[in-house]
């Protein structure tokens, strides 16, 4: 909300601070064309690449990042040691610009404005020959705003994954096993059905997305700090135990960036231990392969005071998550088809009636995809998502029904200017939002009005 | 809190299964620029991922190394590591292997070469008659010389002229296209000249019949 008398001098401020915005988008998208059109080949390249030398479509299916192919997989799983320990530094860099059908909404920030998003570097690659990972670290550059709403960005820490694993493979068998450390549920995984890796990649933020998902969906993400054991037999079978706790004193790297008594990035605080599993069968033919799963978590949360601190002595809300997934690409050059599918059922039963006030709830969700790439180079991309659950006054209030009910359809075109630089365009078209297509939260306002397009510019280094 | 379910647990169950595989010791390095690692070792470990553990590879984005010609291999791993071979597809995924050694070369060729040679498959609804002749007869009139006359009477190779039986088809025509349109495989100028008058459909034919020499039912 604005000040009622705001003076010249901030706004000078604001519009030259917008200036400087504008200043370093420009300057970004200049560099990048330079990047584009230059003929000697970049100097600074994603770390997983020197190490290897290889080209990033050799673990990247299409090149489409962060999609992986069998040889990414395994990589992945042999704890990212393959190749030669070399310099593990790598950033990313995302500017986008997005506009939302009907902006007029207090959630509706940044429209039509070209930012430069998130800025993150990596400490990734092999330490030795069995143990390698990925730290992200990532500064948003437009968080929160301050009281006279200019914006403030935030620094935290991003997915991280560090692994031991080993292989024993023989003519009558192939074994690979490991043990991860991570800080979000699914990021230690190696299909893009699972929740942290699974399409849509980029989103626009600051307006409309899906207003519910199950707690493996990324609640937990980096504010957990997990250890599991998995293996791989025969490039086949895969199965996985991880459990985590919240990422606090010795291991609250994992969650630096989020505080208990931060309002705006408070810390997550689980109830004792919570059970991530996975299973999955996979096979590959000719230039296909494909698989099958399911996966779950277990875990309570506890509720968080006035102070945005926890409280541990009036129970927590108890999540139960199961899921399957499948996922099939076929891998023939020119072409790259993957397609995810993804199924999550939630119960949640809230001793403290805090977050659910209606007794045990229930939610599902769906995510259905599929992309194509030519030459490694042109791609699209179509999901179909959403959400539904039963009715809750205190969790669902925002809705006029008191449900979560949503769908969206997202079509996405994108070219890979460079293997590290992508250039996207994405719409987000609602058909229901919070359990109607129409005035949903009885105000007026229409799942179409949350509709947006969105344009972004993805490049590592 | 359950004990099960402590964030330790599954670590100790990690060991555990270390504990047991740990004992076969059997080749492990992935680290393809130690001169250390054996050749069989980086076979096994990083060159079976894509190529399949005894040269069967499953998808025809990566060929067939099993029972390749070992003069042939010794030549393609030289101009992979000296970047001379440039097609796409071995520039994405063979031009990181340059610090292999010649020992580890060697060694790499000796396994390959040495696997039971590569499994041909049953002939589909492909027209194998025209494939056959155009194999074993070329086009005179066209100046395309048969392919039995350096890879064989029965496709298996001799030398530095590769085994094409029971390759992938569409691996084979892939390098069809890239000799005849391109010059990004030098040391295969010869087939240039073989190519250069060579139809699309003939080349699939070919391909589609190669894939097919010596299957056992």
């Amino acid at each position: 909300m604005l000040q009622a008398a705001q003076t010249r001098t901030d706004v000078l401020i604001s519009q030259s601070l917008a200036g400087l915005r504008r200043a370093k988008l420009w300057m970004l998208l200049t560099l990048s064309l330079l990047m584009i059109c230059s003929v000697s080949p970049v100097l600074a390249v994603p770390s997983f690449a020197t190490q290897t030398g290889q080209s990033c479509v050799a673990c990247h299916a299409g090149g489409q990042y962060p999609e992986l192919t069998p040889y990414g997989r395994i990589f992945k799983l042999t704890g990212y040691t393959s190749g030669e320990r070399s310099t593990p530094l790598a950033a990313m860099v995302v500017a986008d610009y997005t506009t939302t059908q009907n902006p007029n909404d207090p959630n509706v920030k940044l429209d039509k404005s070209g930012i430069v998003n998130t800025i993150s570097v990596f400490l990734a690659g092999k330490v030795s020959d069995n143990i390698g990972g990925f730290a992200q670290y990532t500064h948003t550059l437009h968080d929160t705003q301050d009281t006279s709403l200019n914006w403030i960005g935030h620094t935290g820490a991003d997915n991280f994954d560090l692994r031991y694993a080993d292989r024993t493979i023989d003519a009558n068998k192939d074994l690979i096993w490991g043990i991860t450390l991570n800080n979000n549920p699914s990021v230690q995984d190696v299909w893009n059905s699972a929740p942290a890796w699974s399409h849509p990649y980029l989103t626009p933020t600051q307006t409309y997305g899906l207003p519910a998902s199950t707690l493996v969906e990324g609640a937990l993400a980096q504010q957990v700090a997990g250890v599991g054991a998995y293996a791989f037999l025969n490039q086949s079978f895969y199965a996985e135990i991880t459990s985590y706790q919240t990422a606090k004193d010795a291991l609250s790297f994992l969650s630096y960036g989020n505080n208990a008594g931060n309002p705006d990035h408070p810390l997550t605080s689980l109830d004792g231990n919570a059970l991530y599993w996975r299973a999955a069968y996979t096979k590959a033919w000719n230039a296909s392969n494909m698989m099958v799963g399911a996966f779950g978590l277990d875990a309570k949360v506890q509720p968080l005071d006035g102070s945005s601190m926890p409280v541990s002595n009036i129970g927590s809300t108890h999540y139960k998550d199961v899921g399957i997934d499948a996922q099939y690409q076929y891998l023939l050059s020119p072409h790259t088809v993957t397609a995810q599918l993804r199924a999550l059922s939630e119960t949640i039963d809230d001793a403290t009636g805090l977050a659910y006030s209606d007794g045990a709830a229930t939610l599902k969700t769906l995510l259905a995809k599929a992309s194509y790439v030519y030459q490694d180079r042109y791609g699209t991309s179509l999901s179909y998502r959403t959400v539904s659950g039963s009715a809750d006054t205190t969790a669902y209030a925002a809705s006029s029904s008191l449900v979560p009910d949503s769908e969206v359809w997202t079509t996405e075109f994108f070219w890979l200017a460079r293997q590290n630089v992508r250039l996207g365009l994405q719409f987000n078209l609602f058909s229901r939002y919070l359990g109607a297509s129409s005035n949903y939260d009885g105000a007026g306002r229409n799942a179409s009005d949350n509709n947006n397009a969105y344009v972004y510019l993805w490049a590592a280094f | 809190m359950k004990a099960w379910t402590n964030i330790w647990t599954p670590g100790l169950l990690a060991f555990a299964l270390a504990a047991l595989t740990g004992c076969a010791n059997p080749p492990s390095s992935r680290n393809v620029n130690d001169p250390q690692a054996s050749g069989k070792s980086l076979a096994v470990q990083v060159c079976s991922t894509c190529h399949g553990m005894t040269g069967e590879s499953i998808s025809p984005m990566f060929p067939k190394l099993a029972g390749q010609q070992r003069e042939y291999l010794l030549a393609q791993l030289a101009d992979f590591k000296g970047h001379e071979r440039s097609d796409s597809r071995g520039v994405q995924y063979m031009w990181g292997f340059t610090h292999l050694s010649a020992k580890q070369v060697d060694e790499l060729a000796d396994y390959f070469s040495g696997q039971t040679p590569m499994q041909a498959v049953a002939a589909g609804d492909a027209d194998l008659a025209r494939g056959k002749a155009l194999f074993e007869g070329g086009v005179p009139d066209k100046g395309v010389v048969q392919c039995t006359a350096c890879h064989g009477p029965n496709g298996e190779g001799n030398g530095s002229f590769p085994r094409l039986a029971g390759q992938h088809p569409a691996y084979v025509l892939e390098q069809i296209k890239v000799f005849q349109l391109t010059d990004l495989r030098p040391r295969g100028a010869p087939m240039k000249q073989v190519t250069h008058a060579l139809a699309d459909s003939d080349a699939q034919a070919i391909a589609q019949y190669v894939g097919t020499i010596g299957f056992r039912p």
